[in-house]
């Protein structure tokens, strides 16, 4: 049963079970489709331009009650922006980015449909017209915030290498609106964030970050810079990561909240992959500083810090061991006690993985006083922690020793365990039954297995197991049975029921052929 | 088949005659529609017959005709052929939704059971626009309609609740919510406003609370894997509905019957069930809600009354409070003093109570009663659910709560002192309480917590579960004595050993009982009892302590039998067998008067078994019975064989298919007894054993080898001088079992004995086909479990006819074959070998190989000799290899088979195990060393040179020890 791992080759081969630690540590997505409400605690993908606009009005107030705020129709803004007058193409562009700052219902649409973003896009390229350029930027980035066909839109009109070559503009608020938009087209998907990476936007945006930007600047430089790392299928390419990865260490001492909390959500989707990914970011050395950002009581830094260790112990046995070097076992308690279910749950999760690892990290584990807050967490947490905690309970008493699995039916395990089978989950139950059969086969080696009978029967368990027999769910319904026959019903044997043989004929006689085995 | 009105009218004859309560009618009938169902248009006719048939006799049977048809034949299976014509298929799918809607009820439901069986294959990929097409009927108006639509999605949905998260599953979860979702929604809120136009239309109301259910279900099945987006956006509009309704009533709904659940009930469960689930799995989301909920379902509960009808209501009711209060953050919802006073007395206690309905199924039903009671299947009652609130509860609020049970317990033992007779349900509740709620854990070191002290158990067995058990009558308040009966079995590890044995004579009294429950519980207790484990692994009740009672035991057993209602009960037989397993040779005494009463037993069960366990225990019981008693006196197996042969007989003349495994297993173990040669009355049987009949019944199987074997331990020699012609058939048998992966571990355990047991020259005709049998397995489809009893049964056969002989034969039916064997099955193979006994064969076989064969010393045989002696030595010292190669992992392996039968159904029935070289070989390492000292004296110097130049050097020191441990030195 458990995997150990320092076998000498010639042991080994006659341990191999097909079970391995790979198999028990689970990574992050388990099924791509979601039914639930996108989580509000995820990193904003993309974002439009309002609280900034209405500073803009604000600030320009005195020059617009001059001017009077020029109000134009739709027809009038494609009339002036096709037209030769650059007043009226400022106007006009101008207007257009009113309108889609709105707080409410941007008209998106609309604008796309006037056929306008290419004029726009030419705009961007308008060096002496800096007003224009920037009217047009910003314009751009909120079209480009809205759904993937807007960004579709914008990408198609052909702004990614005249915002990448905006970068470098003199103006440094032309400089952040680019950045801005470069954001929100990276944040749309691999594919995008592949096409700014090929058209080289990542070094323009590294020179942007010294020791002077401004903090609101920079922010916005480590968003776009967090998208460009963001997503799955593929992943970024490898180069990109190496060239950010320096950066985003820098960041991550920022002083600025919000900074550090981008800088760590680009690590946790670094992370979020194959065990080489995970080991590019382990090898920065970079764990401990995750490690103590996690223990950070702000959400928005302890959330995304949380994640991007939780993704590096999915890892190997090494990747999972540098994170305990680096001290998460120390700080996991805390948050698997946290107020918020979210973040129970990903500490619960962090904690399963951990226990899939083999004997030695069980054991730290244990040292560390991990047990108790995973038996509050199965008593009391939020179920979706429940089900995580689930998990840690059952890679601990596949890949733990004997002695390890007593200490956790020691602190008291089995009765939380054994009320979550009331739970309303198939996959959960059928989870906890395969735990308990394990439980018994530690104690099965001990020739304790009656005594956990006895154990399991006080503590309502039997009842449970009983009711699962007539679960709707047939490989539920079945591991109850099995445990029931195996422990429970005394000395009756199940009917053997061998297969029928082919050959009716009883005559004793046979061919012989040649034989070569 | 065409569409045509002459099949019509023949199918509905053929429909009709189905309905003929004459078989000799109906099954012909029966037999023709199968044969035609095969044909295009079947199905279309039977849809048109549905339809438009003059008759609704013949209406309703195709329905159900259509339904059996659909559910046998719809699915496609890999390999098969489809059973129905494409076009049939894309002509039912367009229309069986319209047909079932507009068909009478009846109809209906056969028609939405079949849409669900094609859904379950089809939906969606291969029915896209099956949910469209339902949801447009939402807008129709017509209730009946509606219902149709909503049972139908009922079935098709309510798998969400148990099945697996998988992508396929929540795709197609998801395009039903975005279909369905605001639909059914729209549909929840305009029948609550026409349930308010219609408040006083009791017909009108019914038809529309159907729906209200039904939609109730839906949220369920759609809500359960996860919290989904549309939801947790309109949560209000569910909540605040469901809340209302939950508080609502109406008299027009209100139904006379007792029993049966009415509509307004139903609905409120499902309620329940909603609200349950909610604050369980998406407790953040639901808490703004959950406090209404929880005021709301505590009033249902303080006004609904007693009656069954209300039971499963209550019970998730129940349930759904006992969910939230061990919450932390709702902790304080409950806290008051008061409340949990008041939850106490007016949910808990009153749901406790013993109702008539609970005498009504003591006395009635006790068979269902105690399944309930005892066995734990009373998930659904209100007792249990009140009892996990109470559990719940104890949670946070464990010292208040048990303050106030314990003097309720004690307040309801005065009320049932002051007058027993009228009062006797006061105390049936108190002994309830305690029974159920005080603590079980003993094993203290294990758990954290330990519950506060209800009553104490030792002084609540002696003052009051005593005294009703010591009362003269046995009879009186019946129900008492099972609470009391049941409360020795619940807490037999916290009572002390003193009050145990207080308590035997009681219960051995009890078994005189007339009452079903208690005589049934007395039986069980004392089995319980005496399967309690004391120290040293000894029994806690010993057999001398048992010396004063061992008549009365037997005897009140076996009365009991006789009681009306439980001459086949299995508790009253499992007590027997257990008794007579603690009481051993005391029984001894009784035994020609108990094997008499097992044989009239055993010939009156068999004329129809129908009780599985009873029938288990009669056989164990009479098992034991002959061991006990043989094991003191060996010549009485002769009137055993006496009293049962006639009724072994009956089973096997009459082939009472459930009874002849035991009974071969039973003649096993007698025909073991004998010391001498095999009787007679065997051997007549002899040829009926080798029946093909026989052996083609898979249960059979190993009891028969079993028996086999047991025929050529101890008549071989007469089966070669007697029933040498039986000869081919025996080999036939091995045959038979050894062509079947699944059996082919029983084959060899049969050809092992007949090779240890046959006299040489019987058998000498038959060897070299028996090889050619097996390399032919081998070749062809050998599996991990036929090469392991291959290579026990090739090294067995070594030590029986030596290794030289192994050799030549098989050399001769092959040139080169011996060398074949050994260097790709046996040196390569051998550590997967299983067993200890198994090990040792295999040992020893391979150390006359290499120490007692010629040719392993002088011809190219040479070159395997020391890569066998490695492989032996890897069989000594390596851990067991136990894998099995991917492609086997299908296969259906039954328990890893031993060197001997492990069949064990029978626990009692059961040998030791069989060690043929036991006599010969001890230590087989050492036996190792000697032979090859032996052989390099006969060849001085070969043998350390063939050890230096290929040994490993691991294998060379363990081998090193050996030489030591047997004190020799190779020359």
């Amino acid at each position: 049963m458990p995997v150990v791992k320092d076998h000498s080759g010639w042991m080994r081969k006659f341990k191999n079970k097909g079970k391995d630690t790979a198999a028990l540590r689970r990574q992050r997505v388990e099924v791509s489709i979601e039914l639930r409400k996108a989580r509000k605690d995820e990193q904003i993908l993309k974002r439009r331009s309002i609280l900034f606009s209405l500073v803009d009005e604000n600030l320009s107030l005195g020059e617009e009650k001059r001017n009077e705020i020029i109000q134009l129709s739709l027809e009038e803004i494609v009339e002036a922006v096709n037209g030769s007058n650059t007043e009226l193409q400022l106007q006009a562009t101008q207007a257009t980015r009113r309108m889609l700052s709105r707080q409410k219902d941007p008209p998106i649409n609309q604008i796309i449909e006037l056929g306008i973003i290419p004029k726009l896009v030419e705009f961007l390229t308008h060096a002496d017209n800096a007003p224009l350029q920037f009217e047009a930027a910003w314009a751009l980035t909120n079209i480009a915030s809205g759904t993937s066909d807007h960004t579709k839109a914008v990408v198609e009109g052909g702004a990614i290498p005249a915002f990448i070559s905006l970068l470098s503009s003199p103006h440094m608020h032309i400089s952040e609106q680019s950045v801005w938009a470069l954001g929100n087209i990276a944040g749309d998907g691999p594919l995008y964030r592949d096409a700014l990476i090929n058209c080289n936007a990542i070094p323009p945006l590294l020179a942007l970050v010294s020791p002077v930007t401004p903090v609101g600047f920079l922010r916005n430089i480590t968003w776009t810079l967090s998208n460009l790392c963001r997503n799955k299928n593929p992943y970024p390419p490898l180069d990109a990561v190496k060239k950010m990865l320096p950066v985003f260490i820098c960041l991550m001492e920022h002083e600025d909240k919000d900074i550090i909390s981008d800088s760590c959500w680009a690590i946790s989707y670094l992370t979020d992959g194959c065990n080489d990914r995970i080991q590019i970011v382990v090898d920065t050395g970079i764990l401990s500083r995750l490690v103590e950002l996690m223990a950070r009581p702000e959400l928005i830094i302890m959330t995304p810090a949380l994640r991007a260790i939780g993704n590096v112990v999915t890892g190997t046995d090494e990747q999972t061991q540098a994170a305990i070097d680096a001290g998460v076992l120390a700080v996991l308690p805390c948050l698997l006690r946290h107020a918020k279910p979210a973040i129970q749950k990903e500490a619960a999760w962090t904690l399963s993985n951990i226990a899939a690892g083999p004997c030695w990290q069980i054991q730290q584990l244990i040292t560390c006083g991990l047990l108790t807050p995973l038996v509050e967490l199965l008593d009391k947490g939020d179920f979706k922690a429940q089900k995580e905690a689930v998990w840690a309970v059952a890679n601990f008493t596949t890949g733990g020793n004997v002695e390890q699995v007593v200490e956790l039916v020691r602190s008291g395990v089995l009765k939380p365990l054994l009320n979550l089978l009331l739970a309303k989950d198939s996959k959960t139950i059928l989870v906890i039954l395969d735990t308990i059969s394990n439980i018994f086969l530690a104690a099965e080696k001990m020739g304790e297995a009656e005594r956990l009978c006895l154990l399991v029967e006080e503590l309502d368990g039997l009842e449970k197991i009983e009711a699962l027999q007539t679960h709707d769910n047939n490989m539920v319904y079945r591991a109850a049975l099995n445990l029931i026959e195996r422990y429970f019903s005394g000395e009756e044997t199940p009917d053997l029921q061998p297969g029928t043989g082919h050959d009716g004929l009883y005559d004793f006689s046979v061919e012989k052929q040649d034989f070569d085995f | 088949m065409e569409l045509s009105d002459a099949n019509l009218q023949t199918l509905t004859e053929y429909l009709k005659k189905t309905l003929d309560p004459d078989p000799a009618i109906r099954r012909p009938a029966e037999k023709f529609l199968e044969s035609v169902e095969g044909s295009q248009n079947y199905p279309l006719l039977l849809l048109t017959l549905l339809e438009k048939s003059q008759e609704n006799v013949i209406k309703v049977c195709a329905s159900v005709t259509f339904k059996n048809y659909i559910k046998r034949n719809w699915r496609i299976v890999e390999d098969e052929p489809n059973k129905i014509c494409e076009s049939d298929r894309i002509a039912i799918k367009a229309n069986i939704v319209p047909l079932m809607l507009s068909s009478p009820e009846q109809i209906q439901k056969q028609l939405s059971d079949a849409i669900s069986i094609i859904g379950r294959e089809d939906f969606p990929q291969k029915w896209p626009d099956l949910l469209t097409e339902m949801v447009n009927r939402f807008q129709s108006g017509d209730f009946h309609v509606i219902n149709g639509v909503l049972r139908t999605a009922h079935s098709l949905f309510k798998r969400y609740r148990h099945e697996f998260k998988s992508n396929e599953l929540w795709t197609e979860i998801k395009l039903v919510l975005d279909a369905f979702a605001l639909p059914l929604t729209n549909l929840f809120k305009a029948t609550i406003e026409l349930c308010s136009t219609h408040a006083n239309d009791a017909s009108a109301l019914k038809v529309l609370f159907s729906s209200l259910i039904l939609i109730a279900k839906l949220f369920y099945s759609l809500n359960f894997q996860d919290l989904p987006e549309f939801f947790e956006d309109n949560m209000e509009t569910w909540m605040t509905n469901f809340h209302s309704l939950l508080t609502l009533d109406n008299k027009l709904l209100q139904t006379d019957d007792e029993e049966e659940a009415g509509l307004l009930e139903l609905l409120k469960s499902q309620i329940c069930d909603n609200a349950a689930l909610y604050a369980q799995k998406y407790d953040e989301e639901f808490q703004p809600y959950l406090p209404r909920f929880v005021t709301a379902i505590w009033n249902l509960l303080v006004t609904t009354g007693q009656e069954v009808k209300y039971d499963l209501l209550v019970s998730n009711a129940i349930q759904f409070l006992a969910s939230v209060c061990e919450r932390p953050h709702y902790k304080h919802l409950f806290e008051d003093q008061n409340t949990l006073t008041s939850i106490c007395e007016k949910v808990i206690v009153p749901n406790m109570e013993f109702r008539a309905a609970d005498e009504e199924a003591f006395e009635d039903n006790s068979e269902e009663y105690i399944r309930r009671d005892l066995e734990g299947s009373d998930i659904d009652t209100r007792r249990r659910a009140a009892c996990d609130l109470v559990r719940g509860l104890c949670k946070f609020f464990e010292g208040p709560v048990t303050g106030i049970f314990s003097g309720y317990v004690n307040s309801m033992l005065q009320e049932y002192a002051k007058n027993p007779s009228v009062n006797w349900k006061h105390k049936d509740a108190a002994i309830y309480l305690v029974t159920s709620l005080a603590s079980k854990a003993q094993t203290q070191k294990l758990v954290i917590t330990q519950a506060n002290e209800l009553v104490n158990l030792t002084e609540f067995f002696v003052n009051h579960i005593q005294p009703d058990l010591k009362s003269a009558s046995v009879n009186e308040f019946p129900v008492l004595k099972a609470d009391g009966i049941k409360y020795i079995m619940i807490f037999r590890n916290q009572v002390p050993k003193e009050q145990l044995l207080i308590s035997i004579p009681l219960l051995i009294n009890h078994l005189q009982a007339e009452s079903i429950v208690v005589h049934t519980y007395a039986a069980h207790a004392l089995e319980r009892l005496f399967t309690m484990r004391g120290t040293n692994n000894t029994t806690l009740i010993t057999s001398a302590e048992m010396a004063p009672f061992v008549e009365v035991l037997l005897t009140n057993l076996f009365k009991a039998l006789t009681l009306p209602g439980s001459s086949e009960n299995e508790y009253i037989m499992k007590a027997i067998m257990r008794s007579f397993s603690l009481l051993q040779e005391s029984i001894i005494p009784y035994i020609p008067s108990v094997i008499t009463q097992l044989t009239q037993k055993l010939l009156a069960v068999s004329k129809n078994p129908s009780k599985p366990h009873f029938n288990h225990y009669m056989f164990e019981s009479i098992c034991l019975s002959i061991r006990i008693t043989c094991k003191a006196n060996p010549d009485a197996v002769g009137s055993f064989e006496e009293a049962l042969f006639m009724v072994f007989t009956e089973i096997l003349q009459n082939d009472v298919q459930e009874f002849i495994p035991y009974v071969f297993q039973v003649m096993s173990l007698l025909l073991e007894m004998h010391k001498n040669e095999i009787p007679s009355s065997y051997m007549a049987l002899f040829p009926h054993l080798l029946q093909p009949v026989l052996w083609e019944r898979t249960g059979n199987i190993p009891p028969l080898v079993r028996l086999l074997q047991a025929y050529l331990e101890r008549g071989a020699n007469t089966i070669a001088s007697a029933a040498a012609d039986k000869i081919p058939g025996l080999l036939g048998v091995f045959q038979k079992l050894i062509a079947s992966k699944a059996n082919d571990h029983q084959g060899f355990y049969l050809l092992n004995s007949i090779i240890e047991h046959m006299p040489p020259e019987s058998v000498d005709q038959y060897r070299k086909q028996i090889f050619i049998l097996l390399f032919q397995r081998l070749q062809n489809s050998k599996t991990t479990k036929f090469i392991k009893s291959f290579l026990v049964f090739i090294n067995l056969y070594c030590i029986k006819y030596g290794a030289l002989a192994l050799q030549e034969i098989f050399d001769s039916i092959q040139p080169k074959m011996f060398g074949m064997v050994l260097e790709k099955i046996i040196i390569p193979e051998i550590q997967k070998v299983s067993g200890q006994v198994e090990k040792k064969i295999c040992a020893v076989g391979i150390t006359k190989i290499l120490t007692e064969c010629p040719p392993m010393m002088d011809t190219e045989y040479t070159k395997l000799w020391t890569p066998l002696l490695q492989a032996l030595i890897g069989l000594f010292e390596l851990p067991e290899d136990d894998t099995i190669p991917d492609e086997e992992h299908f296969i259906d392996i039954e328990d890893t088979p031993g060197y001997q039968t492990a069949f064990s159904q029978l626990a009692f029935a059961g040998k030791k195990e069989h060690d043929p070289v036991g006599q010969m070989v001890n230590n087989p390492r050492i036996h190792l060393a000697q032979s090859l000292h032996k052989l390099s004296t006969a060849c001085p110097g070969r043998v350390p040179s063939m050890l230096s130049t290929s040994l490993n050097a691991e294998a060379l020191q363990y081998l090193q020890g050996y030489l030591q441990a047997a004190s020799v030195t190779l020359l």
